[in-house]
């Protein structure tokens, strides 16, 4: 008999969803986290998009630990001195059923955790999963790191994040071509609240995030700026394989972009409280692992699903969904009698048909496109050197075409029409 | 015989204020930072090896609210016998904390012989709280260590940390207080099973006393009693600035000694009643 | 403001905005600079977010484990097979975030 119908490892977005749905099922599960709380090891740039969540915590925004309302959204792209930005707000985003929320992660992790606590999932924290208990090929537990910590269970759940070890001894999760991965760093910078207000344009609850292009000097990535209610989460998403070729370090590309003449008014004055670093599965569906063996499941970062690229950086919402259609067919398959990873295959089609594959499906060529160096470096050069020259105004000389400016821009930031087209086409290909 | 530990809830990581000093908890109290310090863990891993080395029950007694139960239930899945909480708020004074954690450990109650704390909180305590459980139990007290060990028969032989990078030796026996340095021993880690079978361990809980027998903060901070200062004379006002601030006047320049420490006590109080702080017979 | 003129704080002080909680008794990573002599990348010095590859003069590595985010960077980035063992501290050690 195994200790337990189910093990979730690692209490994560993923991990606390996959463990309530479990235990709604009615069914005994441990959920275990190394860290000393949920949360504890967890850092993201700071945005939960929580349309997820209305049917697993009807009326979450009531009680999840929100720090401000996302109401205004901007997309940044820069150059070294000038700033284009597409700015867009609405209330409606300000009021039930919301859209996207900043929060802390060891807030988020630690309530939603507790929901699946709640519902009869024991949490056991201070424990890291070491490896994986088998009977030939079948996973039947995990090997923990405190005395005596073998633990059996007729399913395990992966919910390990992005290094996922387990997923990776289990021979699921090949992947580790840095290409794959970026890493991303940030500062939590403290601000009074009405200084936040008056520099962000908000009010109340209400907050902003930034996302930003052509911030991150010879490394390619992206960078953000979110406003929680006395913070600012300021940070830099990068690219692995170029960091490592000798780029700049990232707390350096860091200080610059704070620097940058359009941020620095926003972050001045500021006081560091904490800074911190974390990998994210960069490449999408394509890198995306076996989802099941016999007697285990994946979910979340562990199996990838997390959307980094441009103008999305979401992974909460997907480590939810995921971990939640584990639980269900985890729960399922229990129920059967089933745990072999036939028996499990119900997890691959929940989330075929949701929009967690749905949409990495779609978006699967993004990355690839918004880290390529047209998009990095020639792309901002032209939109802002075009935004520049429209703006201008240089009479007595006649104001020049637009069809003019943008042959002289086009030649000036060496894009070729050509790759401009192509980019564009599978652009439309994957965002349309 | 019986060993007790007293640790205190706290936040691990408070937020402190570098103009003014205060202490502020980020998340409030209770938030997922608190916790028990490196110096309390360390008091009840050595509560544990003096239990196991006497043959005697270990407790561990915290003065705190409902949310501090979650870690003390590791403590029982580490191997202490019996928890008791005292039902109180999270930011009590020292000194009315240690009135509530001596009426457990109290003859009446735990009966406690040896009681080990440890040397001051994460949240900038004075660690005062066990010197006033000495006092409260009428037991010997040993402060500060940095080692300690058991000898036979309800005797511990301790290392305490002295000024200057000095070290005292110390043989204290039952009943005694012991505080001790995080870096004495680390707790040990709590076995699995023990940990998944703590979630239904039970917390004993002692109603605190109510809140109103709690003194009320000091409001204002605490000064020297003022000494009267003669008008300052003079013709000219800037005259009577110089003498007031005193800027153009021989001073004597700070002192530095270096003397045993009784002799160093002395000094001190010497010293004292000169400038007027103490009366004559050291009151 | 004006650029270069943002008080930029020290590395020392960015890292001591991180709690760690330190176990004394294993390093988590280690590094057998020995396999790093002939490493042409060195990706790790300047990938590391929390700076812990130090290079030395005679072509090795000196690591420190006590104030790593744990994030994975390294690991990914090394190019010497067994350069590099990774794992994660113990339950309840390593970095604890707050503001993340
Ligand atoms: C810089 C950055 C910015 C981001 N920005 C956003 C954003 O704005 N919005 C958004 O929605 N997403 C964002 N993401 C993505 C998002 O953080 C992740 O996709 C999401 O956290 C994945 O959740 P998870 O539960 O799968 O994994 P995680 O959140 O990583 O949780 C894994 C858990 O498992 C635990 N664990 C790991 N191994 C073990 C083990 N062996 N034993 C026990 N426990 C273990 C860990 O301690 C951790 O708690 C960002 C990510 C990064 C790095
Ligand atoms: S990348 Fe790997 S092999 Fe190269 S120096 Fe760093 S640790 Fe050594
Ligand atoms: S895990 Fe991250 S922080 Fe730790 S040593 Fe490796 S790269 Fe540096």
């Amino acid at each position: 008999m195994p200790d337990v119908d189910a093990i979730v490892v690692g209490a994560g977005p993923a991990g606390a969803a996959a463990a309530l749905e479990l235990a709604r099922a009615g069914r005994s599960v441990y959920l275990l986290e190394r860290g000393p709380f949920p949360g504890s090891k967890n850092m993201y740039g700071g945005v939960v998009y929580g349309r997820i969540l209305d049917t697993l915590v009807p009326g979450w925004w009531d009680e999840a630990p929100v720090q401000r309302w996302v109401t205004r959204r901007a997309t940044m792209i820069m150059t070294g001195h000038q700033a284009l930005t597409v700015d867009f707000r609405t209330e409606s985003w300000g009021r039930p059923p919301y859209n996207g929320a900043t929060a802390y992660r060891p807030d988020f992790d630690a309530w939603l955790a507790g929901k699946a606590t709640d519902a009869g999932a024991v949490l056991v924290t201070s424990t890291t999963a070491t490896g994986l208990l088998r009977d030939g090929d079948r996973v039947v537990g995990v090997r923990t790191d405190r005395p005596d910590g073998d633990l059996t269970a007729d399913v395990v759940i992966a919910c390990d994040g992005v290094n996922s070890f387990l997923a990776k001894e289990a021979g699921l999760y090949p992947h580790t071509d840095p290409a794959n991965f970026t890493v991303g760093v940030k500062e939590t910078i403290a601000l009074p609240r009405e200084v936040i207000d008056e520099r962000f344009g908000v009010r109340g609850d209400h907050g902003v995030d930034y996302e930003i292009v052509g911030c991150t000097g010879d490394v390619p990535g992206g960078g953000f700026l979110y406003t929680n209610t006395d913070t600012l989460s300021v940070g830099l998403v990068l690219s692995l394989p170029a960091l490592a070729a000798g780029g700049t370090r990232p707390e350096e590309l860091l200080r610059r972009m704070k620097e940058h003449p359009a941020i620095a008014p926003l972050v001045e004055g500021g006081e560091v409280k904490e800074y911190s670093a974390h990998v994210i599965p960069e490449a999408g569906y394509d890198m995306m692992p076996e989802l099941s063996c016999d007697g285990m499941l994946v979910a979340g970062d562990a199996a990838a699903m997390c959307l980094a690229a441009g103008i999305w950086l979401e992974g909460v919402n997907f480590a939810i969904g995921s971990g939640a259609a584990a639980g269900r067919a985890a729960a399922r398959a229990l129920q059967r009698g089933d745990t072999s990873n036939e028996g499990l295959a119900g997890y691959r089609s929940r989330l075929e048909s949701s929009f967690v594959l749905a949409d990495h499906r779609k978006l699967r060529d993004a990355p690839h496109l918004v880290m390529s160096d047209l998009a990095q470096r020639q792309l901002p050069g032209l939109a802002c050197g075009v935004a520049e020259r429209m703006f201008r105004v240089d009479n007595p000389e006649p104001k020049p075409g637009l069809r003019r400016i943008l042959r002289q821009e086009l030649k000036r930031n060496g894009v070729k029409v050509r790759d401009v087209v192509s980019h564009s086409l599978r652009a439309l290909r994957t965002f349309g | 015989m019986q060993v007790a530990a007293c640790v205190k809830w706290v936040d691990l990581r408070p937020e402190v204020d570098r103009v003014h000093g205060t202490v502020r908890s980020v998340g409030g109290p209770g938030g997922a930072g608190w916790g028990i310090s490196e110096a309390d863990r360390a008091a009840v891993e050595v509560a544990l090896q003096l239990g196991a080395v006497w043959s005697a029950p270990v407790a561990v007694v915290c003065a705190g609210p409902v949310g501090a139960e979650p870690v003390l239930r590791e403590l029982l899945a580490a191997g202490v016998d019996r928890v008791v909480r005292v039902d109180t708020g999270a930011d009590q004074p020292s000194h009315a904390a240690a009135v509530e954690l001596a009426a457990v450990l109290s003859a009446g109650q735990l009966g406690a012989d040896v009681v080990v704390c440890g040397d001051h909180s994460a949240d900038r305590g004075s660690g005062t709280v066990p010197a006033f459980l000495a006092h409260h139990l009428g037991a010997a007290q040993a402060l500060g260590l940095v080692r300690v060990e058991p000898v036979a028969g309800g005797r511990v032989r301790a290392v305490r940390r002295l000024d200057g990078g000095r070290r005292e030796v110390l043989e204290a026996a039952v009943p005694m207080v012991l505080s001790v340095e995080g870096s004495v021993a680390e707790l040990r880690r709590a076995p699995l099973a023990a940990t998944l079978a703590s979630g239904g361990r039970e917390v004993e809980v002692r109603p605190g006393r109510p809140a109103h027998h709690v003194e009320p903060p000091r409001t204002r901070p605490w000064r020297p009693p003022p000494r009267v200062v003669p008008a300052p004379a003079g013709d000219h006002a800037l005259d009577r600035v110089v003498q007031l601030t005193g800027a153009l006047v021989e001073r004597n320049p700070p002192r530095t000694v270096e003397l045993a420490p009784a002799a160093a006590a002395r000094e001190i109080l010497d010293q004292l009643r000169t400038w007027g702080y103490l009366g004559a017979d050291g009151e | 403001m004006s650029a270069g003129t943002y008080p930029e704080i020290s590395f020392e002080a960015r890292m001591g905005s991180v709690e760690f909680r330190i176990d004394e008794d294993r390093a988590h990573i280690t590094v057998d600079d020995t396999k790093c002599r002939d490493c042409s990348t060195r990706g790790c010095i300047t990938a590391c977010p929390a700076n812990l590859f130090v290079p030395t003069a005679d072509g090795g590595i000196l690591f420190n484990y006590e104030q790593c985010f744990e994030c994975g960077t390294c690991y990914l980035v090394c190019n010497r097979e067994g350069a590099i063992t990774w794992t994660y501290p113990e339950g309840g050690h390593g970095v604890v975030f707050h503001r993340t």
